[in-house]
């Protein structure tokens, strides 16, 4: 086992894959479920991804230099670890399915209109592929560099937008809503969850974790949380609750009537460059763990020949998956949302409750 | 397409060959894989306005 992530790298990775999420998806849902009191969902959400931030560390401080896989192994059995194994091999690859979709109907809707999806998703592949010949780190790295220039953008977007935010959209709130405000959290959490795919690669961070890296980690989520709320309040805000909720992107609309002191305009291309990175970056990072995940279920040692049938398999589910827009949404609504709570937190909940019963005979092995 | 992923598949199998007959596992799981995708492309060629299984589900759900 050697050192071949820094805990920045990872956290960056979390914020850099939630981006597209939050930009694409999370405004409208909040809006659907919670009307024009939708933008407060993103601080119920703390009560969820700030417990599962202290479950992950839990796990790695109590099981320094391990992965999950070898972590449900000594909390259950190698029987159940594998079983687990197989049920998160489903998981990355409906996800990875329905990112691919997502992605190329992103792109046909905001730039390629008359480009068919065969052809976008022909291309992210062979990216991913080039990305993942030159390894792992290489998709953390760019992560780590790409991402502070994306939130520069976006705090200059807010600069701008905020002259045109409407405080009539955002206001009267009463306590009545606060009840649906709390159900469209689910949204936020599902997509804040994503920090648990730092257990797939916790084997690298090293043995002992600093107290640096541990404030990282927390400050990773508190950042997501936040950018979450000011992308919400920076949509409701321009467009209105009303037609945010009946919008594919209206992240993408919003941006559009935005000018930097009436210089430049046209922002909108820029969300979608967003929107693209994070997807590539999402893309690799869930290849690079079903690739894992395969190779701890199988027990493997190289895994280079599983990309070209993994890329077949997840190129035609994304067909049979979903297909339009309208498809997509209703797809991430009922399906991807809720099963992300069970793999990103009942999952690392219940290892986590295990650990802290068994917390005795851990601290006797290590 | 899927001639594309045929070739494709043939080419890593000639590249990756020591590494797929060293172990039976490896091979194994390289056709299972393999057989698996270009089933879903046979399924997609032939079938290719098939409604999606969110379309299914959202039918029935309704």
């Amino acid at each position: 086992m050697n050192k071949q992530l820094t805990m920045r790298q990872v956290v960056f990775m979390y914020l850099f894959i939630s981006l597209s999420p939050v930009l694409r998806q999370i405004p409208s849902m909040l809006a659907r479920e919670a009307g024009r009191g939708g933008y407060l969902s993103p601080f119920w959400s703390v009560f969820a991804i700030l417990p599962l931030t202290a479950g992950i560390l839990l796990l790695i401080r109590s099981f320094p230099g391990l992965n999950l896989y070898e972590i449900m192994v000594h909390l259950s059995g190698r029987v159940f670890a594998k079983f687990i194994t197989l049920l998160y091999i489903f998981w990355i690859l409906i996800s990875l399915s329905a990112k691919l979709n997502i992605y190329s109907l992103t792109l046909q809707f905001t730039l390629m209109p008359k480009t068919r999806s065969d052809f976008f998703m022909q291309i992210i592949l062979i990216l991913v592929y080039y990305a993942l010949l030159r390894g792992s780190k290489t998709i953390f790295r760019f992560s780590e560099f790409a991402l502070g220039p994306i939130i520069l953008l976006i705090g200059v977007l807010f600069v701008c937008a905020v002259g045109r935010l409407r405080t009539d959209y955002l206001f009267p709130m009463s306590t009545i809503n606060f009840p649906s405000t709390i159900r469209a959290s689910k949204a936020v959490i599902a997509v804040g969850g994503n920090l648990t795919l730092i257990l797939f690669f916790a084997d690298k961070l090293g043995i002992a974790l600093s107290k640096k890296q541990i404030r990282r980690l927390w400050s990773g989520s508190i950042i997501f949380i936040f950018i979450s709320f000011v992308i919400t309040i920076f949509t409701y805000g321009i467009t209105g609750a009303a037609l945010t909720a009946n919008l594919p992107f209206p992240f993408y609309i919003t941006v559009k009537s935005i000018s930097f002191f009436n210089i430049f305009e046209r922002f909108e291309v820029l969300v979608t460059l967003i929107c693209i990175l994070s997807d590539f970056v999402t893309i690799c990072i869930m290849f690079i763990i079903l690739m894992r995940l395969i190779q701890w279920l199988f027990g493997i040692r190289e895994r280079g020949f599983l990309f070209l049938p993994l890329a077949i398999i997840s190129y035609y589910l994304s067909y049979i998956v979903s297909s339009t827009q309208f498809e997509f949404d209703y797809f991430f609504r009922f399906i991807i949302l809720n099963i992300n709570l069970v793999f990103q937190y009942i999952i690392p909940v219940f290892f986590g409750l295990l650990c802290i019963l068994k917390r005795k005979h851990i601290k006797q092995q290590y | 397409m899927i001639y594309v992923f045929g070739g494709l598949l043939l080419i890593t199998f000639i590249k990756e060959k020591d590494e797929l007959l060293k172990k039976k596992r490896n091979i194994c799981l390289f056709l299972l894989l393999s057989v698996i995708g270009l089933a879903l492309g046979i399924v997609r060629m032939i079938y290719p306005y098939i409604p999606s299984i969110v379309y299914t589900l959202e039918k029935h759900m309704k």
